[in-house]
């Protein structure tokens, strides 16, 4: 899929996240899309790809919301080059495989949000932090992965006939 | 390490310094808005994003309807006996709504509030797309007479204050954002304290900087003090929940359970001017 493309999908994605997907949020956590396509992604593609397109993104993300720009960036890149190091050493073509790979990644990509918003003295209590914003995210944005993961894959397979 | 590793080792630092200080640089108190945030751009989305809301909602009604359904056979057993009982209630209830109507008049507590205030109405069309913050967007803007600062509320209690204002949007952050901070009070004992936003998601706030020597009791309720705030003075904010001590030793803090539900917003109200309240000007918090 061409990268403008593809960035036009994740404001898509981004859009959605501010309006539609307000109706099925859990607890009030709702599904992170554009973290969970930065990680497919990064997955399917390797390191550089998920980086990449991780700081693509969340750098919309920021732009989007107009502040801390930058914040979404570093963590989604983060989230992003995990996933292809991952996807280096897994089963790629497994959907179960691929959903703990995007909680571990998702995981690891929220605290590093959560760092950078204490580097920016945005205080959040841990137990806030972990017991009611990065796990349930995690959890909730790696339960959708059998949703979009054959997409993906197929996606990238028609472009990269390799993997 | 190869001169090819070090190269991309040496861009990588780069990146993330520049992109750290760029997130330093951003903080909304000390920027513009940004080219995708800019009031053309955020006008041009404004009716996707109402569209997209309007579905979401719709959505959610004809998902939820069949679950609704779900075991209604046992439910309506249920609700029969429940009916019984509640039209027992009901005589009592029209009993209080005719206390509570000539209470109301006495009070001539909607007078008092269009004395106090002047509002406008603003419906919710946008959230922030992410878990951490708490921001809406609403469809009122700088042609509606809107400016940073302004307080937002609905019938039960406060929401937050617009931050960012563009020709016909809004931006509110609610008081559960971690960035959120509003000087308070607890209603009964007049004690001070601020409260400031959990977490985006949590749909909570917490009151710190409550003296050690308070007491403390869950359900009390709190209100916005007026000072050193761009807030008026008496707004409801919530009721305190489960109660602890600052790790400092020298103050308390607890949970607040706003009085407005955050996380279902759908219309709110902008005071645009106090009248005879005690609003400070605009920059505190």
């Amino acid at each position: 899929m061409p990268f403008p493309i593809l960035l036009l999908f994740l404001a898509g994605a981004l859009i959605l996240q501010s309006t539609v997907l307000e109706f099925v949020t859990v607890m009030g956590v709702k599904p992170d899309l554009v973290m969970l396509v930065v990680i497919l992604n990064g997955f399917l593609l390797g390191t550089r790809q998920g980086a990449f397109l991780g700081y693509a993104a969340g750098m919309v993300e920021d732009l989007f919301t107009g502040s801390y720009i930058g914040l979404n960036a570093l963590s989604k890149m983060a989230a992003g080059y995990l996933a292809g190091a991952a996807g280096r050493r897994l089963y790629r073509e497994n959907t179960l495989v691929a959903t703990g790979v995007t909680f571990f990644s998702a995981f690891i990509g929220y605290i590093i949000n959560y760092i950078l918003l204490l580097f920016l003295h945005i205080e959040v209590l841990p137990f806030y932090a972990f017991l009611r914003v990065i796990l349930p995210a995690a959890v909730y944005t790696c339960l959708l992965t059998p949703l979009f993961f054959s997409r993906i894959f197929r996606l990238v397979q028609f472009r990269d006939r390799d993997i | 390490m190869s001169w090819v590793t070090a190269k991309r080792l040496f861009f990588l630092i780069v990146l993330v310094a520049v992109t750290l200080s760029v997130m330093r640089l951003t903080v909304p108190e000390t920027t513009r808005l940004t080219l995708l945030e800019s009031s053309r751009f955020r006008d041009v989305l404004a009716p996707v994003q109402t569209g997209l809301t309007w579905l979401g909602r719709q959505s959610h009604f004809i998902v939820s309807f069949p679950a609704a359904m779900f075991r209604a056979a046992e439910r309506n057993q249920t609700l029969e006996q429940e009916v019984t009982r509640l039209e027992s209630q009901l005589t009592q209830l029209n009993e209080y709504i005719m206390e509570n109507q000539r209470l109301a008049a006495l009070l001539n507590y909607k007078q008092v509030m269009v004395r106090d205030y002047s509002f406008l109405t603003a419906s919710v069309i946008a959230r922030d797309p992410g878990n951490w913050f708490a921001t809406v967007t609403l469809n009122r803007g700088n042609q509606d007479g809107i400016r940073e600062n302004m307080t937002v509320l609905t019938p039960e209690g406060l929401v937050g204050r617009v931050v960012s204002v563009s020709a016909a949007n809004c931006e509110v952050l609610l008081i559960t954002d971690p960035r959120s901070g509003v000087g308070s009070l607890i209603q009964e004992t007049r004690t001070p304290g601020i409260v400031e936003g959990a977490a985006g998601s949590s749909g909570m706030a917490r009151m710190i900087h409550i003296p050690k020597n308070a007491l403390l009791e869950e359900g009390q309720a709190v209100v916005t003090s007026g000072l050193g705030s761009v807030f008026p003075k008496g707004i409801p904010v919530g009721v305190l929940g489960s109660i602890r001590n600052e790790p400092t030793g020298l103050f308390q803090s607890a949970e607040i359970h706003p009085y407005a539900n955050l996380n279902e917003l759908e219309e709110v109200l902008i005071v645009t001017t106090v009248i005879n309240g005690a609003q400070s000007p605009p920059g505190g918090g």
